[in-house]
């Protein structure tokens, strides 16, 4: 589970908190929408719930490891468990598809006969196994956020983060991977999901994290 | 396990880089070995030798000497007598003070002294042992030669492992750049594989691996370049090690390289053989210390 307890974070070097005050829990298994206006802080409370800040002040706990002034070997082991699929994306443009995807299990050393079986696999499933040997350079956005999606989910993460997962996705695709998001929840993984996308919030209804301003604006949870 | 785990290293001039120091360093090396050999020779020369000068207008100097001779062959310790009679000190100094009036039938105008050289072991008082039979000889130890001829060898070694220890550094320094160089460029791939999960030892440990493979490909281009020079080395060197020898005939086989470098010191060829395992070593170790350094910057 995600527990947040009073939690600020202000990036080193500046002089202001983007986030202040947050205070929730999110349980082993639940889906949440994180929803916000442009500059609510919805992109830097992924940033922290993926470890790629620290929290300033308050405690935070993700998966049952306390990350407050935790070691950083620790903070290693926990992203492993963390599948993330940011806005841009962040593909590797010097690897091939195959290689961006493989990386999460190459990382755990997984085998290479698992590896080309599950990459190709969860490449075929988001109907980007064609593009398996491309550089991402050369794929369109949606292309690029597909891949992005097959390596947040090839390793089977307990916590699944994606900041607007849908933007470049063509409505049908959109429908298919809010699917495979409910899936997951089933199987018990922690599902967030940051998203203007209104239609595809009426379709699946589940509490949120509304966040304004940098704090709790409104949070319902189930 | 086979893929990428870990940007690569974006290599620029390191191979090359690392060929010129290694360059510099097999010559650097090469005449620390020299060096080496000139103080050692010129220590065994000077520190057991002393030379003992008799005055010819002594009282019976004649019978003395060969007295004093025939005690010095029977001191324990003392391993080489050699005796330079005062026609024979005049002969080697006729260059300098011209023809003697032998020839004229004149005295000499000099009275020189009969010389001897006595080679011996340490810790025998020879001094004692000639002024008992001769206390009107001079006596003079080359073992104060032999001590500032030490001096200057160690001094000169002293220098020579100097200029291998910044030539090691400059390397260190080059592979250290480079390295910082490019895992700067790829700070955002790094920043992603980080982020997934990577561990620091998995990051730096490819840099590094590959850092070493550079370093020793530089190492072994490096010495490529040094084996002309270390053959014209060797041939000149040929003459001093058997002053019978003709100088070696061109190489122009594997088995005529080998038999030209052999003149010179096994330990120098064993060192320079090193080089490039040491290039990779020093390469290795401070791709890794880099990276290392550079990824605490991350959360």
């Amino acid at each position: 589970m995600i527990r947040l307890d009073n939690v600020s974070m202000q990036p080193r070097g500046t002089g202001k908190p983007i986030l202040y005050g947050l205070t929730l829990d999110v349980p082993q298994g639940g889906f949440r929408w994180l929803l916000g206006p442009s500059g609510a802080g919805k992109s830097s409370f992924l940033k922290l719930l993926t470890l790629g800040e620290q929290p300033s002040g308050g405690k935070l706990s993700i998966l049952g490891t306390s990350v407050t002034n935790a070691r950083r070997n620790s903070l290693t082991q926990l992203r492993r468990r963390i599948g993330f699929v940011p806005q841009d994306y962040r593909l590797i443009g010097e690897w091939s598809v195959f290689d961006n995807v493989a990386l999460p299990l190459r990382l755990r050393g997984a085998k290479k006969d698992e590896i080309e079986q599950e990459t190709f696999s969860v490449l075929e499933w988001l109907d980007v196994a064609r593009l398996a040997r491309h550089s991402p350079r050369e794929l369109s956005g949606g292309e690029q956020q597909r891949v992005a999606i097959a390596r947040a989910l090839i390793g089977r993460p307990s916590l699944l983060l994606a900041d607007e997962p849908t933007n470049a996705l063509e409505e049908s695709q959109a429908r298919r991977l809010l699917f495979t998001f409910q899936q997951l929840v089933e199987m018990g993984t922690t599902v967030i999901v940051a998203t203007h996308n209104e239609m595809l919030v009426r379709e699946a209804p589940a509490p949120s994290i509304n966040l304004r301003n940098g704090t709790l604006d409104r949070s319902d949870f189930a | 396990m086979s893929g990428p785990i870990s940007p690569g290293l974006r290599s620029g001039s390191l191979p090359v880089l690392v060929a010129l120091m290694t360059m510099l360093a097999g010559l650097a090396l090469a005449g620390l070995t020299g060096i080496q050999a000139l103080a050692e020779s010129w220590n065994t020369a000077a520190q057991s030798s002393a030379t003992i000068e008799i005055p010819t207008d002594a009282d019976h100097a004649q019978s003395r000497t060969d007295h004093l001779l025939k005690t010095l062959h029977e001191t324990p310790g003392v391993t080489d007598t050699k005796l330079l009679t005062p026609e024979k000190v005049r002969s080697l100094l006729a260059p300098w003070l011209g023809e003697t009036d032998d020839k004229a039938g004149k005295p000499p105008a000099l009275s020189l002294p009969t010389v001897l050289i006595v080679r011996h072991e340490h810790g025998i008082d020879l001094e004692a042992v000639v002024h008992a039979l001769f206390p009107e000889a001079i006596i003079e130890e080359d073992m104060r030669w032999s001590i500032r001829l030490q001096r200057l060898g160690r001094s000169l070694v002293g220098c020579a492992w100097l200029a291998v220890s910044l030539i090691a550094a400059v390397a260190v320094l080059s592979v250290g750049i480079t390295v910082r160089r490019s895992v700067s460029a790829q700070r955002r791939a790094v920043e992603i594989i980080h982020a997934i999960g990577a561990t620091d030892r998995q990051i730096s440990g490819k840099i590094a691996r590959r850092a070493a493979g550079l370093s020793l490909l530089g190492g072994i281009m490096g010495l490529g370049a040094l084996a002309p020079i270390l053959m014209f080395l060797a041939r000149l060197l040929a003459p001093f090690q058997d002053q019978n020898a003709q100088p070696p005939p061109p190489a122009d086989t594997l088995a005529a390289w080998s038999a030209t470098l052999s003149v010179l010191p096994h330990s120098l060829l064993e060192m320079l053989a090193s080089l490039p395992f040491l290039a990779a070593l020093l390469g290795w170790l401070t791709a890794q210390s880099v990276v290392l350094v550079w990824l605490r910057r991350l959360p």
